[in-house]
């Protein structure tokens, strides 16, 4: 390995990193209220790595969607699901199928096969460094795992939203100069796939007054 | 004809709005007409489509002759769903009745809106939002009946469809990077652009994009393996709904993979991508004849049946001939029209016997002197009998397959849809070609089934509608709709 | 102060006499800041050695069952704990002559004979605590093996060599290097091997006496005299021998001596102690912020050091960062 990233891709790198281990520890994280702001500060470190493409490389767009995104994914979303935590007053620790441990050891399994299939692929990104995009493959790869291990609606609702965060990952890597309309589209249907989240979450707890998912096998064959 | 594609987007919109405050009879009517009104334009359409390249407004929407097939296929259900709905939805006259009867019809017109909304957008980027609204609102809908069943359905739908979508949105993001390298960063995304440059697009990109599109939009489509949604949501939602979701919906999905499926082929040429769509094909198609063996709810059952069909289009696709391709067009209007009417029949038989077991439902035909031979007609139908428009398809399919030559994977194709025909027509036949239980009153055990007649004559009448469509298709398809299909299948084909 | 070049025999003597006797003086400042954090008036620093000074004048007594390995452990441990320094980089940045005679595995393996051979000694005085102690200690120190392996892989990965001298001198080389997620999460991997390694809070307590927590304190439950004093100092110097490879190879290895003066060379003496100190504070602190885990919960704790270690050699393939 005799090519050494420059200064601004490290921090960039570093702070892909950050969202990957976010994701892991929200796979541990026992507590719902834990993994909804651990959701916050990834969504946080996500809108802070595009403030920061906008200033180093001049695509002034993002400054606006770095700024809808914080809006929207670190102070609406998690605080509308905190707050059905709040009525929802049921036990608030999310269960999990297998040990901390074995869930950790799958997902960086996972994460390492992502980590490979993405690399092999050598894009050229004039925003971040490839690593970036091998990382937010890793994330979207763990927060699969996320959603399979946790038996919770919000667990798994948690896990998707931060699968989103890696595809954003992901497009500030490869596509940091896609139209702002496009980016914002995005953006607004997240917002309504959110609130439909919301709607059938409650729905499902007003039913069953639990917001585990194990009930939910009577449907199969 | 620019000024048709802004009208066909802003009608069903506007009846969603108006249905919302309308009271129910009106709120049929207005949704009815809606209906009709989008399937005659689009027909309309059909003639310029399939003569000319495409139809534009702007940048927004493009409307080319393969739209034009999906959207013929999505309006078609829109007017006969709406016409079925006024018959089987039977609610009381409160005020609970009433907010179930605005949510259902306004939530109807605006997922028609985002389903018609597909076909109509110019660009992959648009292309997705489109597709993420409607399994938004689709999953609303699937919860709209408050049950247990409903409400583990629309859950495990909405989870698996956005996590579907995700994995989409990742595949448009790679391609528009691909896209990226031959047109610089601020492009975007319409098909004309990117079918333009797809030769010069790096090939492992592409490659990646392609497989996460056909997992992404596979998964609303209902392909083996992301297809564990389908089932529960098709039999849980409204019987309305299910026909929509089953005949319009999955179709809408695999239109988007079709898009992708035309980039694809330009950049990689035609092996790869057809073999990608070959293996989740043949999956769908064995899985879906397995599980028809072993149901037990009348509306699993034909959800079932449609991950079959949508396996059956996967592989009819993977097949290079263009007549296989004409065929698997064709299979898309052909099976819009069967299993819409097969979700009528359904929807009336369970109104009749108020229940969906199966193992419960016995002497449909003597108890629904219409529906009930129409039903077993469209379960026949959904076989490949003739003279109905999916024997015609499948036939074009398979021999497109022959002279591929791909002739082991058209084998296991006919003898698994022949396994499909054996589920189907199996319960079809215990549940309606068995003694009327009406007749044998004197039989002190035997409990007397329920009163003979129909549910409803709207019923009866999107039945009919759909069958004649069957017919139609099967027997003579008009001659400007031939040339649609062949002007779509040329637009999917190798480029010389 | 003229231009007077130590031979670099006579640095490597230096390097092994700075661990020796500085070991116990980073001790002493650790625990006196932690009793002042926690409103205590905390030890007095120079406490170790008297300590130490004290227990060599006290006489060993063994217990029954125990033969000479009881009396060769904390000696064997001892010597390993003066071969180490040889090998790192703890006052120079350059290769002493002695200091090609092992790798940075070379040094793991000679740590893991110290206390291999504590924990066997512990075991075989045949008392019960002694015994729980050094099982829980081999265990603990199994699991955290990997981690230190994949560390040491990451090491290999930047610079190519398993020299930990080198590594130093690739991280003083730019800022890049420095903020090179490979080499960041490495860094905090590390950070965690020598948190289990000196039995620190999460793991263990480390001035308590609390027997159903104690992994590494329990070992030397049963000695006394003259091996207790080798067994104390030897894991004070242990500890610092840590705080050195952490410091010196992956967190701040300025300071060093670049060439053989004495000047640089006597003056990397105290800027060694001094971030050796710097870093004791920092687990300090630590100690008061967190509580210590439950015996079964430090798999949790290890399998997250592990993921660090792993995703450092992860990030190094995946973009050569």
């Amino acid at each position: 390995m005799s090519h050494v990233p420059s200064t601004y891709s490290g921090v960039a790198d570093v702070a892909a990193i950050v969202v990957l281990l976010t994701e892991f520890a929200m796979l541990r994280a026992p507590l719902l209220r834990s993994q909804v702001r651990l959701y916050a500060f990834q969504s946080l470190v996500v809108s802070a790595l595009a403030v920061d493409i906008a200033a180093t490389r001049h695509i002034n767009e993002l400054y606006a969607l770095a700024v809808l995104s914080f809006v929207l994914k670190v102070i609406l979303v998690p605080g509308l699901v905190l707050r059905l935590l709040r009525e929802a007053d049921v036990d608030l620790a999310g269960s999990s199928v297998l040990s901390v441990a074995s869930m950790v050891l799958i997902a960086l399994a996972v994460s390492a096969f992502g980590f490979f299939a993405v690399g092999s692929l050598h894009v050229h990104s004039i925003a971040l460094p490839t690593t970036a995009l091998a990382i937010a493959a890793a994330v979207v790869l763990v927060a699969f795992v996320l959603i399979i291990l946790r038996s919770d609606t919000v667990s798994q609702a948690m896990g998707f939203f931060s699968l989103e965060n890696g595809v954003s990952v992901a497009s500030l890597v490869v596509a940091a100069g896609l139209p702002l309309v496009v980016e914002v589209a995005f953006l607004f249907d997240l917002l309504v796939a959110v609130v439909v989240f919301g709607v059938i979450m409650r729905v499902h707890h007003g039913r069953t007054q639990t917001l585990s998912t194990e009930e939910l096998d009577r449907l199969k064959g | 004809m620019a000024a048709l594609l802004v009208v066909l987007l802003a009608i069903p919109f506007a009846a969603s709005v108006v249905t919302f405050y309308l009271p129910r009879r009106p709120a049929w009517m207005v949704t009815v007409v809606t209906g009709a009104a989008t399937f005659v334009l689009s027909l309309v359409l059909i003639p310029t489509a399939a003569a000319h390249a495409q139809i534009v407004v702007g940048s927004v929407l493009r409307v080319d002759a393969l739209s034009v097939v999906f959207l013929v296929a999505t309006t078609f259900l829109y007017a006969a769903t709406a016409i079925f709905a006024g018959g089987y939805l039977h609610l009381a006259d409160s005020a609970a009745g009433r907010r179930y009867s605005r949510r259902f019809y306004a939530g109807l017109n605006l997922f028609c809106w985002s389903m018609v909304a597909a076909p109509l957008v110019n660009g992959l980027a648009l292309l997705w939002v489109a597709i993420e609204i409607t399994t938004v609102i689709s999953a609303l809908l699937v919860a709209i009946d408050d049950t247990d069943g409903a409400t583990e359905a629309s859950w495990k739908y909405v989870l698996i469809a956005s996590l579907g979508l995700g994995i989409a949105l990742l595949a448009t993001i790679i391609m528009y990077y691909a896209g990226s390298t031959v047109f610089g960063s601020a492009y975007d995304l319409s098909y004309v652009k990117l079918l333009a440059g797809a030769a010069r697009f790096p090939p492992d990109v592409v490659r990646l994009a392609f497989v996460l599109a056909v997992l992404g939009f596979g998964t609303k489509m209902g392909l083996v393996p992301v297809h564990t949604w389908l089932p529960d949501a098709h039999s849980e939602a409204p019987t309305p709904v299910s026909a929509l979701l089953s005949g319009a919906l999955l179709a809408t999905s695999f239109y988007a993979i079709l898009r992708y499926f035309q980039i694809a082929v330009r950049t990689l040429g035609p092996t790869f991508p057809r073999n990608v769509l070959l293996i989740f094909g043949l999956a769908s198609l064995l899985l879906a004849a397995l599980y028809l063996l072993s149901q037990r709810d009348l509306k699993r059952l034909l959800a079932y049946s449609s991950v079959e069909h949508m396996g059956i289009l996967a592989i009819g696709m993977s097949f290079g001939a263009p007549i296989a391709v004409v065929g698997v067009l064709l299979h898309v209007l052909a099976h819009a029209a069967a299993k819409g009417t097969a979700f009528f029949g359904a929807g009336s038989v369970v109104r009749k016997f108020a229940t969906k077991d199966m193992t419960k439902i016995r002497g449909g035909i003597g108890a629904l002197p219409w529906s009930g031979p129409m039903f077993v007609v469209a379960i026949l139908a959904l076989s490949a009998m003739p003279p109905f428009g999916i024997f015609r398809s499948e036939f074009l399919i398979v021999s497109g397959g022959l002279s591929d030559p791909r002739d082991t994977v058209t084998a296991v194709l006919v003898v698994l849809a022949t396994v499909a025909f054996f589920g189907l027509s199996w319960f079809t036949t215990q549940t309606m070609l068995t003694p009327d239980l009406t007749v044998s009153v004197e039989d002190v055990g035997a409990t007397p089934g329920p009163p003979k007649g129909e549910v409803s004559g709207l019923i009866v009448v999107a039945m009919g509608l759909g069958i004649v469509a069957l017919v139609i298709l099967g027997v003579h398809p008009p001659a400007q709709l031939s040339h649609l299909l062949d002007r779509a299948a040329s637009q999917l084909g190798v480029p010389r | 102060m003229g231009p007077s070049v130590l031979a670099p025999q006579a640095v490597q003597a230096l390097q092994v006499l700075t661990i020796l006797l500085g070991a116990p003086l980073v001790s002493g400042i650790i625990s006196h800041v932690e009793g002042r954090l926690q409103g205590r008036r905390g030890p007095r620093i120079l406490q170790p050695y008297y300590d130490i000074i004290k227990l060599f004048r006290k006489e060993t007594v063994v217990t029954e069952e125990s033969s000479w390995v009881f009396l060769a452990g904390p000696i064997v441990a001892f010597g390993c704990y003066l071969i180490v320094p040889l090998l790192i980089p703890v006052l120079t940045t350059y290769g002493l002559p002695l200091g090609y005679m092992g790798d940075i595995l070379g040094g793991g393996f000679i740590l893991a004979l110290a206390g291999f051979s504590v924990a066997l000694a512990g075991t075989e005085s045949g008392a019960p605590y002694a015994q729980l102690g050094g099982s829980r200690a081999m265990t603990f120190g199994a699991l955290i093996e990997p981690t230190i392996l994949f560390v040491i892989f990451a090491v290999a990965l930047i610079t190519s060599t398993d020299l930990p001298y080198a590594l130093a001198a690739t991280v003083r080389s730019s800022s890049a290097e420095v903020v090179r997620p490979g080499h960041v999460l490495a860094a905090v991997a590390f950070f965690l091997v020598v948190l289990v390694d000196t039995g620190r809070i999460p793991v263990e307590t480390h001035s308590g006496t609390l027997e159903f927590g104690m992994i590494d304190e329990a070992r030397t439950l049963e000695h006394s005299g003259p091996p207790l004093a080798l067994l104390k100092w030897g894991s004070a110097m242990k500890q610092l021998i840590l705080y050195t490879i952490l410091i010196n190879v992956f967190l701040a290895p300025w300071g060093l001596a670049g060439s053989g003066s004495a000047g640089s060379v006597v003056l990397a003496i105290p800027s060694l102690l001094g971030k050796a100190v710097v870093i004791g504070m920092i687990f300090a602190v630590i100690d008061n912020l967190f509580s210590k885990l439950r015996l079964f919960k430090i798999t949790e704790f290890i399998a997250a050091a592990f993921l660090l270690a792993v995703l450092a050699v992860l990030v190094f393939y995946a973009g050569g960062g």
